[in-house]
């Protein structure tokens, strides 16, 4: 029980910076139709800036600020260069594009920081424990679930009372319609690139602390998150945080008690066991949870 | 200028070769290549073996995302399928590569057909995202079999011309006054492959799978109500695809001689190819075998070139290589979505209405 219990906290944690992710891909799907794949960039330039930032005596919560406006407006800057001109075009086009966008991002970040590892600085005791029902949890996961569940309240309340919130709403059911009442639906693209490369800046964040790292590989969360945003369905967001705090848990269960069971094929076996469920979900739901369903006309 | 002959008869519509002058530059074409290993220097003979395979793998994406419109992330896992079966083979068991290619083709469509049922139920980015799956299981379970795959340190990848016979080796014959190496011979044995492939997809793509394949693309839904057999057109496409990948990742691991997991099946490898066919023109079998060429020389050139600038000379030159096919690739999505099939075709119409505008 009390190994459940560690692996349900652990699972949270993990999942919650999944949800993370997950979210900024959809806020951008829903809005412009496009799969982020340099999502996993932005998460990777929020943890290397803040590190520097931290490292270089900006208090730590100023620090996160920062971080998470400049990552936020790096993904405004790449909406408006490189995708702007796509708008129009297959998703596939799209696809293509912000691979190689991350390729490039990638390339700059390992430029700028070097691939060194290093680890991310925290305000509370790195290694910190805390007791819950029994079970031990370090101050880190505590801290990466409240810091999504504020985030994803104020998210929350952003797309259902705020005027931007309304307008990302109607571009996401109808972009023609919403520019045809007068919605800057040019805006919308900006500030909804500026929400999900600040919501991947603080994923990256939480990411990289203790007991993870923050180092060149970092990027492949991106990859990992996925399975979160197909299960959960690519066009809602209930359905990215629902998937992502399901994909952690689900994945640290299966590190514990799968992975046993499979003898030298378990050997890490969880890493891909996200994409085993996917798989299988989606054969029986092919638009995830809450996806929406194309109606097929000729 | 020649034109085109009118077409009165069938056949003519038939022939690969419909002019005259298209017959006399195929010709030459061929002679060149022919020529080209026994002139070229080892960088540039190995550069071009490079380019054959890459041409099988290009050609068996477009058949798939080009001709039949499923967009597929999963290439790197059928290339990994193939290089380590031709590694398994020809290192454990002796077997010459001849019967290599089919096994390690068959090996890959069978895994590719096995993607054939979620195709039918998914399109777009869900199916892209299930064959990056792929990519994934099929790097999990070689990793897990280390004793068979060599596991992270990676294995050696013979080519035996005979059941456990002498590796491909120099040989005692001189053609042009060039002996014939090893490395030569794999050229030769390469091109053949990918003649094949290229002839292959042409004719597929006039025969009526090819015709179900185009409508499949552009409508599935339409194609069906047409009595188009989409179940069946995207086995084919998945199944096709995936022997050609399986082949060209058998050639993948001759050519480089050792594989290691982390460096074949990956994401990388996948968008590679999906690079050659957007800078080639999708939807063309001309464009794979041109994405490849471009490919393989501009990358070359990328390295030597962009090593010369102050700041990009701190760069890996792997690092080099993949943000020039970034920079290429987003410009060629941007201002010549056909490719450099696209550019040709500009080029030759310019011409073929010459002097006139239009």
């Amino acid at each position: 029980m009390q190994t459940f219990l560690q692996l349900l906290f652990s699972g949270l944690a993990l999942g919650s910076i999944y949800a993370l992710v997950a979210l900024g891909f959809v806020v951008i799907y829903r809005s412009s139709q496009v799969f982020n794949f340099a999502h996993g960039e932005f998460v990777m330039l929020g943890a290397f800036l803040m590190i520097s930032l931290v490292r270089g005596g900006v208090w730590w919560i100023v620090a996160l600020l920062i971080t998470m406006v400049v990552t936020g407006a790096v993904g405004m800057g790449v909406e408006r260069s490189v995708l702007r001109p796509m708008i129009g075009r297959p998703v596939f086009v799209t696809v293509i594009v912000t691979i190689f966008v991350g390729a490039l991002m990638r390339v700059a970040i390992n430029l700028i920081w070097g691939g060194t590892e290093r680890g991310m600085p925290t305000p509370w005791d790195n290694t910190g424990v805390m007791e819950i029902l029994g079970a031990r949890v370090l101050f880190n996961s505590v801290a990466a679930i409240v810091a999504t569940a504020v985030v994803l309240i104020g998210f929350y309340l952003l797309f259902q009372r705020s005027r931007i919130g309304v307008g990302m709403r109607a571009t996401a059911s109808d972009q023609e319609v919403a520019l045809g009442l007068g919605i800057p639906v040019g805006r919308v693209f900006g500030f909804s690139w500026f929400l999900a490369g600040s919501l991947a800046a603080l994923a990256g964040v939480f990411l990289g602390m203790f007991p993870r790292i923050v180092d060149g590989n970092i990027w492949l969360i991106a990859l990992v998150a996925f399975p979160a945003v197909l299960i959960g369905g690519l066009e809602s967001p209930l359905g990215a945080v629902i998937g992502g705090f399901a994909l952690g848990v689900v994945q640290l269960l299966a590190q514990g008690y799968v992975n046993p069971l499979l003898g030298t094929f378990g050997n890490n076996f969880h890493q891909v066991f996200p994409y085993v469920v996917m798989i299988g979900f989606l054969m029986f739901k092919p638009y995830g949870l809450f996806g929406t369903h194309e109606v097929e006309r000729v | 200028m020649p034109t085109k002959p009118l077409s009165v008869r069938y056949e003519d519509d038939l022939r690969l070769f419909a002019s005259r002058w298209r017959q006399a530059g195929t010709a030459l074409l061929v002679l060149a290549v022919l020529v080209y290993p026994l002139r070229a220097s080892s960088l540039w003979l190995t550069l071009g073996t490079e380019i054959l395979v890459f041409v099988v793998g290009a050609v068996g994406l477009m058949i798939l995302t080009g001709f039949t419109g499923q967009i597929s992330l999963g290439h790197a896992a059928f290339i990994g399928i193939g290089g380590y079966t031709a590694a398994i083979l020809g290192g454990e068991f002796g077997i010459p590569f001849w019967l290599v290619i089919p096994a390690a083709g068959l090996l890959s469509a069978a895994v590719g057909l096995a993607v054939g049922p979620f195709a039918l139920r998914l399109r777009g980015l869900y199916l892209a995202i299930v064959t990056l799956g792929l990519v994934f299981l099929v790097a999990h379970v070689l990793r897990s079999f280390p004793e068979w795959t060599g596991g992270l340190s990676g294995i050696s990848v013979p080519m035996l011309w005979w059941f456990d016979g002498p590796v491909v080796s120099a040989a005692q014959t001189e053609i042009l006054g060039t002996p014939l190496s090893a490395a030569i011979q794999k050229f030769y044995i390469f091109l053949v492959l990918a003649v094949i492939a290229v002839l292959f997809a042409t004719n597929l793509r006039r025969s009526h799978t090819g015709r179900a394949m185009a409508a499949v693309r552009d409508r599935d839904v339409a194609a069906a109500v047409m009595g188009v057999d989409v179940a069946r057109t995207k086995y084919v496409a998945f199944g096709v695809s995936s022997f050609l990948a399986g082949v060209a990742g058998a050639m993948f691991g001759w050519e480089a001689q050792f594989l290691t997991i982390d460096a074949t099946v990956n994401l990388i490898i996948s968008i590679e190819f999906i690079a050659i066919i957007v800078i080639g023109g999708i939807g063309t079998v001309v464009g794979a075998v041109l994405g490849a060429v471009a490919f393989v020389v501009l990358g070359q050139l990328a390295d030597a070139l962009l090593g010369e600038l102050p700041l990009l000379s701190e760069l890996s030159s792997a690092q080099r290589r993949t943000s020039f096919q970034a920079i290429l690739v987003a410009i060629f999505l941007i201002v010549e979505p056909f490719g450099l099939y696209g550019i040709w075709l500009r080029i030759k119409f310019y011409f073929m209405a010459w002097p006139f505008r239009y």
